[in-house]
């Protein structure tokens, strides 16, 4: 997660849209992976920092019946349990999952029994091809920005 | 804010109310209540942390950039409604 690297333009994103009112779902095992990833206190600060968003919510594993679907969501997908925490919550909340890495969310788009949807953060003036040169490739309607990955 | 000391009547886990205790009795804190001062005063200065990470962030991030990425997650979230 972009968040524990520090990268600003991310975090004053994630800022923007908890300024707007926008509710953002963090699974939490995507915290879990990020501080893995980065491994320093102040990477972990930044990750707790979210809590602080008021708008954002931290979804847990909650209990067995979570616990058993985030397997099956593993065992579907063979995400890792990062990223099959962010399908799982996703798939159950109808919402999209914000991604720096739309390639790999178009992967595994169709491993549920419904499409997973997507949305790929990116500033359009430096994708390659210029503005507007990457596109998602949604089936169906969810509702607004959600899972956060 | 006055600096008199509020008088609380607090629930706690067993396990923490034993170590507080003991670190009483081996003379690393003066008193139970000062324990749970000092773990809120601890809180308080990691959430302020988390704060000002947070803010030092929007402080080093470029506007036009942040503008134009939420634009295009804008655009994305509409073209999903749409079912585009």
């Amino acid at each position: 997660m972009a968040v524990a690297r520090f990268d600003a333009s991310i975090m004053s994103l994630m800022q923007g849209y908890d300024a707007r009112g926008q509710s953002l779902v963090v699974p939490v095992l995507t915290l879990t992976g990020a501080s893995l990833d980065v491994r320093t206190d102040d990477a972990d600060d930044l990750l707790e920092g979210l809590e602080r968003l008021g708008n954002a919510e931290v979804a847990p594993v909650r209990d067995a019946e979570q616990a058993t679907r985030l397997a099956e969501v593993i065992a579907r997908t063979g995400l890792d349990p990062w990223d099959a925490h962010v399908a799982a919550v996703a798939d159950a909340a109808v919402c999209p999952i914000l991604t720096l890495d739309a390639a790999k969310w178009q992967e595994h788009a169709r491993d549920l029994d419904e499409p997973l949807h997507f949305i790929q953060i990116t500033d359009p003036d430096e994708a390659p091809g210029g503005p507007g040169a990457e596109q998602t490739d949604p089936d169906e309607a969810p509702g607004g920005p959600g899972a956060e990955q | 804010m006055s600096d008199r000391k509020a008088r609380l009547t607090i629930t706690v886990d067993p396990r923490l109310s034993a170590y507080a205790e003991q670190l009483v009795a081996e003379g690393r804190a003066p008193s139970v209540s000062a324990v749970f001062n000092d773990a809120m005063e601890a809180r308080i200065q990691r959430e302020r942390r988390q704060r000002r990470l947070w803010n030092e962030a929007a402080e080093r991030a470029d506007p036009g950039k942040v503008a134009r990425m939420m634009a295009h997650v804008d655009a994305q979230a509409a073209a999903l409604l749409r079912g585009e």
